[in-house]
């Protein structure tokens, strides 16, 4: 299964990957919503996690490029995020996105919220 | 037991036949044999000249060039204070490692492949400064005399002291 | 446990990178610029230092960016004023928030309450605008960043397969509030999903397995709704379902997170169940079978055809299907390239695609080892000798015979050229790396010493081998505290003096062919020639009756043992000089160089090599071996029959150069090595060493110009006084790299030893 990652945060990115790949997910990454569709115009995916925060393009335009596209309607996709206003998350789904993961994460926990959101 | 054997070999006794065995590559400086393990050799080749180090003592005869990197060469022969070789084309130089760092070795010769048993190396006799500075142990082999080269003590103290 | 070193020194890496963003971006901001570019990428630097900090369980760090980071967001959306207070206090902001970065990663507690007055600030300028939300994200923040330690060991596998046990497992969940359903512990759900639902990727399917897991599950499809087929939408919802759950320790809350990700996105009723049973419709069996058929393939035999038409499919049985397909993906889905669930929307505009493709001729990047691009660097020199070995092999005989050849070692030649600069221009990074740790230490520098002190900076996008960055952080701070001491005056002197009350040091860096120099300037008031002088004699470092020159007294503040007494308590006590500068600069090939003028300032120029990896130099011959002299030592050549020797009356040999007198050096005698060369032949090379003095060696021959790759000595064997390193000539052969600088001191003192 593929998981792409998108965060600006490097350290969040290799502890992603390390969680993930421990878990038997092949895992790609891009540094910002920008890079995530280039990804994903490459690359299919079983499921992303994007960051909220982000330079370039941020998570909440992402998502909603990626919806807008058409392409990527059953595509789930998870807001990592550590807002705790709610607020950035209730936008996030709003653009589309499926759920979300607050950060700091514990991964069987990212693991487990993954599994709800994918086949 | 072939298991074993390996598995010693690996765990770095340096043996392949028998747990308590060595290998060693044994060189000659004039009638003397010399050995080191064989494990500790990186390579041999032929003397081609090295680029003489100011201020280092006689035994360092420079430095050549070992795909890209410099490798400083130690003359055995004037090591042992018997006064610097004159090197020809039939001249060796053994590359080994001691440490973290690659030394040549310039000897007249490589002898043999000599497979000895741990138990018959002896203890350096007292007496002689030079042999006890510069050897691990004594070992005697189709009744050669072979020193066990202490690679440390061979590279060390090569400058100049100011 | 080393991932998690690894983790915590990326983290640590990144921190460093974004503490230079945020003084790169507050430069900009005090000037003026309060755009909300520089303002989002302030917030997202605190935010992702907070971020990873709340990752490690960094609780200090982490509470204090979180202060900031409210007091950021209230700035960037206007709620605070970003007066020039508030930026004051942002940047002394990212002065602590280094150094509680930098305390968690040295392992150290700073002081109790380190912060805290700025902190208490943060909380009061945002309370103060928004008197609903005061302490109130604090509350919230302890909740969610209660460190979570990141699990090295792997999910378990089993656990994998089932994730949804974890929600399952009484002890996992164990909710303080009993469980609502009556004595059977038999729930009812109604669950009707909107089109949202569908539009954001949630499955059905996926929730009912995740209620299969807590518990026994009946699923009901009802399809009352479904129009007639003339009315039938097709990405419209029509079904809702009912579920019963069946068990003895699932509570509602347990139940109603499961639907979490598709509040809003749905009607959802829980409550408790009647006992029996229900029927539903015939009608919904060939929807469930298809549903099982889509999710297990692999396994579709179990599922058995249900009795007599009842409806009643239990899940639980369709869950334990599933079970072992969850680790693969699922094989019979199309890949999510198409869409598969139903969904309305498009929600307008279809130009999604066309702005990701105008948006993509971004910069691309990748992170490579820097041990990877130097493996390609020494290859890359390796390179350039074979080739300049295979051209020293054409002779004139050769070239008239095989001119196809000499044309392809031509454009080897070319290539090799290009590809050198090449991986060189990879190695290469903006000044900007060093440059951006400057303001702070001028701010602190200002407030120590009680001056006015404004730091500018100029061409700190310069780029430069990134192993000469990494030497010159130290150089520059001893060369700014400097300027900070002894250049700038107290603001009374300088309003006495007729300048502005604050004095300027100006940072600069360009590239000068070659070399880059880079410039520490201050409009302070000149170096104090007398003084100087003064401390030179008493510290012996310049003789009694000696005379010195004004420029040859400015380049004593370099000279090795000369530090003024005001230095030995500046500089962390350390009582290190100047002259570290000048070695620090001269390990990476680089020379230093003092221009003051009194009551008006000083400048020091560093002149650095682009790269470490290759030099120019000359190539000549001592006793029979090859030497290599750097050309950006070299002054002049002379030959030695024109050469003005005269002797010293202690012994000494010195060459009249233009009315000056220069030490000479006989590389041969220097190195005791035998030469036999006709003196009148031999050559003498002047060389300027640091600060301008001059050496005169005497080489035996001069070979020519070439570019050379230096190796360390030292990987091998260990360094030689008078050698900086060598090098491996087009024939392969080793040549010895002189140390101008280094031969020059060694003679200094053996004269006084004399």
């Amino acid at each position: 299964m593929r998981v792409l990652t998108v965060d600006d945060s490097r350290t969040i990115l290799a502890m992603l990957h390390h969680t993930l790949s421990n878990a038997g997910f092949e895992v790609l990454q891009a540094e910002d919503g920008q890079k995530g569709l280039d990804v994903l115009k490459n690359e299919s995916v079983d499921v992303v996690i994007t960051d909220i925060n982000m330079p370039v393009m941020d998570g909440i335009e992402f998502i909603k490029h990626v919806r807008s596209s058409g392409l990527y309607n059953s595509l789930p996709i998870l807001i990592l995020t550590t807002e705790t206003s709610q607020d950035k998350r209730d936008q996030g789904r709003a653009a589309g996105g499926t759920g979300w993961i607050v950060k700091p994460f514990d991964p069987e926990k990212l693991i487990s919220v993954i599994h709800r959101v994918v086949h | 037991m072939e298991a074993l054997a390996f598995k010693d070999d690996i765990s770095g006794s340096g043996a392949a036949a028998a747990a308590n065995s060595l290998q060693l590559i044994a060189f000659s400086i004039g009638e003397q044999t010399y050995g080191v393990e064989i494990t500790t050799v990186r390579e041999i080749r032929a003397w081609n000249g090295a680029t003489p180090l100011p201020n280092t003592r006689e035994f360092v005869r420079g430095v050549i060039n070992l795909r890209g990197t410099i490798v400083p060469i130690f003359d055995l022969r004037a090591r042992f204070g018997e006064g610097q070789t004159s090197p020809t084309k039939n001249h060796v130089v053994v590359v080994m490692s001691v440490g973290e760092k690659w030394v040549g070795i310039l000897v007249d010769a490589v002898s043999d492949i000599l497979t000895v048993s741990k138990d018959e190396i002896h203890n350096v006799p007292e007496g002689n400064s030079v042999d006890t500075e510069l050897l691990n142990g004594i070992v005697t082999h189709d009744s050669r005399m072979v020193g066990l080269i202490d690679l440390h003590a061979v590279v060390s103290g090569a400058k100049v002291d100011a | 446990m080393s991932d998690l070193d690894d983790f915590k020194a990326t983290y640590f890496d990144e921190c460093s990178e974004l503490l230079n963003e945020l003084e790169e971006q507050f430069a900009t901001i005090e000037a003026g610029d309060h755009s909300s570019n520089r303002l989002n990428a302030v917030f997202r630097a605190i935010h992702s230092i907070k971020g990873g900090g709340g990752a490690f369980g960094f609780a200090d760090l982490v509470g204090f960016a979180h202060a900031y980071e409210t007091l950021l967001d209230h700035v960037r959306d206007g709620r605070v004023e970003l007066s020039e207070h508030v930026i004051a206090l942002c940047i002394r902001a990212n002065d602590i928030v280094a150094d509680f970065v930098n305390a968690a990663k040295e392992g150290v507690a700073l002081e109790p309450g380190f912060g805290a007055d700025e902190k208490a600030q943060f909380d009061a300028l945002t309370s103060g605008n928004d008197p609903d939300l005061a302490g109130a994200p604090m509350d919230e923040f302890d909740i969610d960043f209660v460190p979570v330690m990141v699990h090295l060991q792997g999910t378990d596998d089993e656990d994998d397969a089932m994730p949804a046990a974890a929600v399952a497992d009484p002890l996992v969940d164990s909710f303080e509030a009993p469980p609502m359903a009556k004595e059977s512990g038999r729930w009812l759900i109604r669950f009707a999903p909107h089109s949202e639902l569908y539009a954001r990727a949630n499955d059905p399917l996926l929730l009912f397995r995740e209620l299969a897991s807590l518990g026994q599950v009946e699923i009901r499809a009802i399809l009352d709704e479904i129009p007639a087929l003339a009315d039938f939408e097709p990405f419209g919802v029509y079904c809702v379902w009912e579920i019963t759950l069946v068990s003895s320790t699932v509570t509602e809350a347990a139940i109603a997170e499961v639907f979490e990700f598709v509040d809003g996105n749905c009607d959802l009723t829980i409550g408790p169940a009647e006992a029996t049973p229900q029927v539903a419709e015939a009608s919904i069996m060939p929807s469930l079978t298809e549903l099982a058929d889509l999710a297990a393939p692999s396994q579709p035999a179990r599922l058995e055809e249900p009795e007599d038409g009842t409806n009643v499919l239990s899940f639980a049985d369709l869950a334990e299907t599933l079970k072992p397909a969850l680790k693969v993906a699922p094989p019979r889905l199309p890949p999510p390239l198409k869409s598969i669930a139903p969904v309305e929307d498009h929600d307008g505009e279809g130009s999604g695609r066309a702005g990701a493709e105008d948006r993509r001729n971004g910069v691309q990047s990748i992170r490579v080892d820097l041990d990877k691009i130097d493996r390609v660097v020494n290859m890359v020199g390796e390179l350039v000798i074979t080739q300049s070995m295979l051209t020293q092999q054409m002779d004139e005989t050769l070239r008239a015979h095989y001119q196809e050849l000499v044309r392809g070692l031509e454009v080897l030649a070319q290539t090799t050229r290009g590809l050198q600069d090449s991986v060189m221009a990879i190695r290469a990074q903006p000044v900007k790396t060093v440059f951006s740790r400057m303001p702070r230490l001028v701010r602190e520098l200002a407030s120590k010493t009680g001056k006015k002190i404004r730091l500018e900076t100029i061409g700190e996008n310069t780029e430069i081998d990134k192993t000469i960055i990494e030497q010159l952080s130290d150089p520059l701070t001893h060369m700014i505290r400097n300027s900070a001491d002894h250049g700038i005056e107290q603001p009374e002197r300088r309003t006495a003096a007729g300048k502005s009350e604050a004095g300027v040091i100006r940072l600069s860096a360009e590239q000068a062919g070659g070399n880059i120099l880079i410039a520490v300037e201050d409009d302070g008031g000149g170096i104090n020639r007398e003084r100087v002088l003064q401390v030179a004699r008493d510290r012996g470092v310049v003789g009694p009756e000696q005379m010195l020159t004004d420029e040859q007294i400015d380049q004593l503040i370099f000279a090795p043992g000369f530090s003024t007494a005001a230095e030995v308590s500046d500089i962390s006590g350390r009582g290190v000089g100047m002259d570290v500068v000048l070695s620090n600069i001269k390990k990476i090939g680089g020379s230093v160089h003092v221009k003051s003028w009194t009551g008006k300032g000083t400048r020091m120029t560093l002149r650095l090599p682009l790269t470490l990896a290759v030099l120019d130099v000359m190539l000549v011959k001592v006793a029979g071996s090859p030497y290599v002299i750097p050309l950006s030592s070299i002054v002049e050549t002379i030959q030695c029959a024109r050469a003005n020797f005269s002797r010293m009356p202690t012994g000494g040999q010195v060459l009249q150069v233009r009315g000056e007198y220069v030490q000479v050096v006989d590389l041969a005698q220097r190195f005791a090595m035998d030469t036999d060369v006709d003196r009148d032949s031999r050559f003498v090379v002047l060389c300027e060493a640091e600060g301008g003095v001059k050496v005169a060696l005497v080489v035996d021959d001069i070979i020519g110009q070439q570019q050379v790759v230096i190796k360390s000595l030292e990987e091998n064997f260990q360094s030689i006084e008078g050698i900086a390193g060598g090098t491996i000539l087009g024939d392969g052969n080793v040549a010895l790299i002189v140390d101008v600088q280094g031969l020059k001191s060694a003679s200094n003192a053996r004269n006084k030893a004399a």
